[in-house]
């Protein structure tokens, strides 16, 4: 089987799973374009700076897969699945359903590329060539020392996003950024925490809090632990805490529920949101690296608005690996550079050819 | 800043609402007498203690016990919760926290009320007394700032035999040998001892001490209290209980579990394995759902709302992070759940390998 058709037969099923953005087989082979410089690269020798080259994609990949969403982990399947590779996931044993539920939409020589395991075998990653992990630095650490040498490493550790509002004059953004905070309730690492807004910013938090409630009438939160509840009630009473005591603070929330929550804070730093639709407004900081400079190593995302080329310039000091308009940050395209970095280079290595004829 | 005034005032005040609330330290002291009590003790905080006020101003005004405002726990990290000017207080707690963590504080005017409070509350609730004590925390004047070696110093010299031997030192290092040494002693004076200490001592007790076996004369008991925070250790207390049953030959019915906390001045217990955790009368707790702020009905699961007349010169109400189930007359106690921390992408995964 080759590249377009197992990029024909991932873009089908892909279809069913809206959370993975535009999946069209042109995306995909678009993606092995940028990253190996020619769609057929992976099937045959094609041309390569005066000469030929052909990529060889490793053969097996374990992805070690963290539940907090289903798009990044999928994501990562398919690419290693567009390349060839035998893909051996270890998931959540909470279980991840999307995974299963891909897996099955595929065309048998596929899907028998693909295992899944809640606990991760032992034999798995002796059998890799490469190793991908998501999760927090602990997971990253663990398994970076068992990983064994030669074996390819990647890891994609705790990220960070938020959001820039420069201007906004015909109020257009405050659905978008709303969009943004509560699609996969705000479990992925491109889910903003917060909104740094140029001008009248606790009067943007209002509008944002209008927003927050349309979405949640539109698509409602999923339920959440009691833990996860709590800690948005704890983080609401302290933020309440610090209003009444006159800080320039200011809370909209949903009643009755944790569903939503806009916090507006001028308190400097930037702030954690506990997630599940908990999204903080501050004013738009006179020294933006030194508000970020203590999460700098997790930036992730900024989504922008207005999205213009000098305001991309003025944020790619930050420490950012993405910039894109508010309201398209959970849907990044297949050529994003997932935290900085090529997503299919790192899996293949590549046999040179020169002076060849037929 | 109070004038000096104020400063006589706040102390006229605190000990009038104290003499009161000494003599409601009783098995017999009836809600209605608990509830008119709260709401003095709220109506004296508000006066008072100038950002709780703050905060229960933009709340509506209690009519009933458990209408007084809560406060999170952690705000005794950022704010200082207290009714009497720094020049007043005498006695300050604070939370445990690992380095770089801003830690809780907790002010007395003195700890007369604190103390009765834990004493009329042990008595009420395990009514045991030792001839001998073995602390597994550090004696209180190696640490002024623990509520919990505070707690122990004063229950090992007013409940068991006035000789305590800390088996902790001012670092913070458990020293075994010394906890063997002082046990043998005990039983060869055949007395009996009370074991006070936290969870994770008697873990590192039992592991020091190895397949020892540390005899004791009928009538000692033990008392664990906390979790392992910040020790990265997890043991179910099924397995503590039996690591300290033969450790000690004593049986699970002859251990006890404290739930309290700094930011608290009565204590919670439970006696052996699956039951429920009890307060005395004048402590009261609450189970809520946070979605919605509302008390949860027995046998469902929330989060421990804690209301204790003891804690006259700080706040009443304090709104913890435990998760607990609510049970006819007390509660079970399930503890802070992980995902209560703040959530980063990719957590499960963590969550997946520490289990």
């Amino acid at each position: 089987m080759n590249t377009a058709t197992r990029a024909a037969h991932l873009a089908a099923p892909a279809a069913g799973f809206p959370f993975l953005g535009r999946t069209t087989a042109d995306e995909l082979l678009a993606l092995v374009r940028a990253e190996l410089g020619h769609p057929e690269a992976l099937d045959d020798f094609v041309p390569y700076a005066g000469h030929m080259a052909q990529a060889v994609a490793v053969k097996t990949i374990l992805h070690v897969i963290s539940g907090n969403t289903p798009a990044a982990g999928l994501q990562s399947v398919i690419r290693g699945l567009l390349l060839g590779a035998h893909n051996l996931c270890k998931v959540p044993s909470a279980g991840l359903p999307e995974l299963a539920e891909f897996r099955a939409a595929l065309p048998p020589e596929l899907a028998a590329r693909v295992e899944l395991a809640g606990e991760l075998p032992d034999a798995w990653l002796a059998r890799a060539e490469a190793v991908i992990v998501f999760g927090h630095d602990a997971t990253i650490a663990h398994f970076r020392a068992l990983a064994q040498p030669g074996q390819r490493f990647i890891a994609h550790g705790h990220r960070l996003s938020f959001g820039v509002v420069f201007e906004d004059t015909a109020g257009a953004s405050a659905s978008l950024a709303a969009r943004d905070a509560s699609l996969f309730d705000q479990q992925g690492c491109l889910s903003p925490h917060v909104f740094y807004v140029a001008g009248d910013a606790r009067a943007y938090a209002a509008r944002l809090a209008e927003a927050m409630a349309a979405f949640q009438a539109l698509e409602p939160r999923a339920r959440v632990a009691l833990a996860a509840a709590n800690s948005i009630r704890t983080r609401r009473e302290e933020l309440a805490f610090r209003a009444a005591q006159g800080e320039p603070v200011a809370l909209w929330a949903s009643a009755d529920s944790t569903a939503w929550t806009v916090a507006y804070d001028e308190a400097p730093g930037f702030p954690r949101s506990p997630l599940n639709r908990f999204v903080f407004v501050k004013p738009l900081p006179a020294d933006f690296a030194a508000e970020l400079r203590e999460v700098r190593p997790h930036l992730s995302c900024a989504g922008l608005w207005p999205a213009t080329l000098a305001h991309a310039r003025q944020l790619a000091p930050l420490g950012v690996s993405r910039l894109c308009p508010l309201g398209q940050m959970q849907v990044p395209p297949w050529t994003w550079l997932q935290d900085g970095a090529p997503a299919l280079t790192p899996l293949v290595h590549w046999i040179g050819a020169e002076e060849l004829c037929e | 800043m109070a004038g000096e005034k104020d400063g006589v005032n706040v102390i006229a005040a605190y000990r009038q609402l104290e003499a009161r609330i000494l003599a409601a330290l009783r098995a017999d002291l009836r809600e209605e007498e608990f509830g008119a009590l709260a709401l003095e003790a709220h109506v004296f905080q508000k006066r008072w203690n100038t950002p709780y006020a703050n905060f229960c101003a933009t709340r509506p005004a209690a009519a009933h016990w458990r209408e007084i405002p809560a406060v999170p726990q952690n705000i005794f990290k950022s704010a200082r919760l207290s009714v009497a000017p720094p020049d007043l207080v005498t006695r300050t707690f604070r939370t445990s926290g690992t380095t770089g963590e801003t830690r809780g504080e907790h002010h007395f005017i003195d700890t007369q009320l604190y103390d009765a409070a834990m004493l009329r509350g042990w008595d009420l609730l395990t009514a045991r007394r030792a001839d001998a004590t073995i602390l597994l925390v550090p004696a209180d004047t190696d640490a002024p700032h623990s509520s919990l070696a505070h707690m122990l110093g004063v229950l090992a010299r007013e409940r068991s035999g006035g000789m305590a031997c800390a088996a902790v030192g001012a670092d913070g290092r458990l020293d075994g040998e010394r906890a063997r040494a002082a046990l043998a002693e005990a039983f060869s004076r055949r007395q009996s001892v009370a074991l006070l200490g936290t969870a994770l001592a008697f873990l590192h007790l039992s592991e020091q001490l190895g397949e020892a076996r540390l005899a004791v004369r009928p009538g000692s008991f033990a008392l664990e209290t906390g979790g392992y925070k910040g020790s990265g250790r997890d043991v179910p207390k099924t397995e503590l209980y039996a690591g300290m049953s033969a450790l000690f030959g004593l049986p699970p019915g002859d251990i006890f579990n404290e739930y309290g906390m700094t930011e608290l001045s009565s204590q919670f217990y439970t006696r052996g394995l699956g039951g429920a955790h009890e307060g005395p009368p004048w402590l009261r707790a609450a189970v809520f759902d946070p979605e919605t702020g509302g008390e949860v009905a027995v046998g469902e699961t929330g989060v421990l709302r804690i209301f204790d007349l003891a804690n006259l010169g700080s706040v009443l109400a304090v709104e913890t992070q435990d998760l607990a189930v609510r049970r006819e007359g007390g509660f079970e106690l399930l503890g802070r759940d992980p995902a209560a921390l703040p959530r980063g992408c990719s957590r499960a995964a963590d969550e997946r390998m520490r289990a």
